[in-house]
């Protein structure tokens, strides 16, 4: 008798643990799974289009880092992350050559980002752009 | 069999803890080094330099910066291949300005780069030529200054800039911590990339008080790496709480399925 309600309380311990256990190995595995929660303001830039004329650029802030946002001379608007993929200096816009300049080490990219030369191993990561009633949205 | 379990662990052990070479085989296999690394004297000294430099660090080889082609001995320094040799004084600052373009603006913007070919100090002055040294505060010092000028006014700008070299040098050992243990590191990598460049262009400026200004907006951008690193310390903090409590959860787990096993034994010797 003494014995069976030993097991018991036992069991029960066990079993509580066994829970304890199996919930703190799946909580993880939901967090990784479950969609991220959907932000509508992070992550999106409104820039007014009369900041940035032809050919020129105009730098912000997106998502914690440098990006870059060219109008060329032809007037397509390209969004584009201003981290070099080299070693993450910001690069530069050369509105002469109508392209962008890591001053690190000399890494060239055109207005869409790709690499001219230099030690950039990867294209400037471009972003979204949008553009409604005088506003650019990036993002 | 023992001997077979050994020599095993011997070899994971021998490719797991070998020393990373300072220098990457891609960068010495070059014919520059065939030749120059075993030449006595001047010609084989730039070698020897250059070994411990930051450049040999990040795979920067001779023919990075003096040109030519490192793959065939005959044409290795041919001016045809593009073999440049090397520059004269005053047009060191260009030579390196290659690579270093933006530093080499902020150079040619300088008391020091305005006094190029008048006496005025070249990159090689402070960082060397072959064994070239990585930008910190160390250059600036009092015999290194005094070789032109007086030292006062760098001194200056070295104690101006003394608290936000500390700052990097700590966030730089932090995320080497990080990388040391597999974590995701590339963008605060980067990031402290980005911002040292920015803090050391100033080196180049002679300029006490823009040297100021700009350290007080670099040492913002700092704490957004330091606000990054004390998220992760949090995480690596709750991780350590709950390996800990997983091990004592284990534990107890083993207390209770040795009491539960005694009750059984208990009630068989009854």
């Amino acid at each position: 008798m003494e014995n069976n309600s030993r097991r018991t309380f036992l069991g029960l311990c066990l079993g509580g643990l066994a829970v304890g256990a199996a919930a703190s190995a799946t909580y993880p595995l939901y967090r990784y799974l479950a969609p991220r929660q959907a932000d509508t303001n992070a992550g999106k830039v409104v820039i007014p289009e009369k900041d940035v004329p032809l050919g020129e650029a105009k730098f912000f802030e997106f998502a914690g880092a440098a990006a870059v946002l060219v109008r060329t001379t032809k007037g397509e608007l390209i969004a584009l992350s201003a981290v070099c993929t080299h070693l993450g200096c910001i690069v530069q816009w050369e509105k002469d050559k109508q392209s962008f300049l890591c001053p690190c080490h000399a890494g060239y990219y055109t207005a869409e980002g790709t690499v001219i030369s230099g030690p950039p191993p990867r294209p400037l990561p471009k972003l979204p752009v949008s553009v409604a009633d005088g506003s650019i949205t990036i993002g | 069999m023992l001997a077979w379990f050994f020599s095993g662990a011997f070899l994971i052990g021998v490719v797991l803890f070998q020393p990373i070479p300072a220098v990457s085989a891609e960068t010495t296999d070059t014919v520059c080094y065939e030749c120059h690394g075993n030449m006595p004297g001047t010609l084989g000294e730039p070698v020897k330099l250059w070994r411990s430099s930051i450049h040999a660090e990040n795979g920067i080889s001779c023919h990075s910066c003096h040109g030519g082609d490192s793959k065939d001995m005959a044409n290795a320094m041919s001016r045809d291949r593009g073999f440049l040799g090397v520059p004269k004084e005053k047009d060191i600052p260009a030579f390196c300005g290659r690579c270093h373009v933006g530093v080499l603006k902020d150079f040619k913007a300088s008391a020091h780069g305005r006094a190029l070919g008048k006496g005025g100090p070249t990159c090689v002055s402070c960082h060397g030529n072959h064994h070239v040294l990585k930008a910190s505060l160390e250059l600036i010092n009092e015999k290194s200054c005094s070789r032109c000028h007086s030292y006062d006014r760098a001194k200056v700008i070295k104690t101006a800039m003394q608290d936000t070299e500390k700052l990097i040098v700590d966030i730089e050992g932090r995320i080497a911590a990080y990388k040391k243990i597999g974590a995701d590191i590339d963008r605060l990598e980067k990031g402290l990339f980005a911002v040292r460049n920015h803090f050391h262009s100033l080196f180049h400026n002679v300029d006490v008080e823009k040297v100021k200004k700009e350290a007080s907006q670099i040492q913002s951008d700092l704490k957004k790496l330091e606000e990054t690193l004390a998220k992760m310390d949090r995480t690596q903090q709750r991780r350590k709480i709950a390996g800990v409590v997983t091990v004592a959860v284990a534990l107890l787990a083993a207390l209770l399925f040795h009491l539960l096993g005694k009750t059984f034994k208990h009630e068989k010797d009854v």
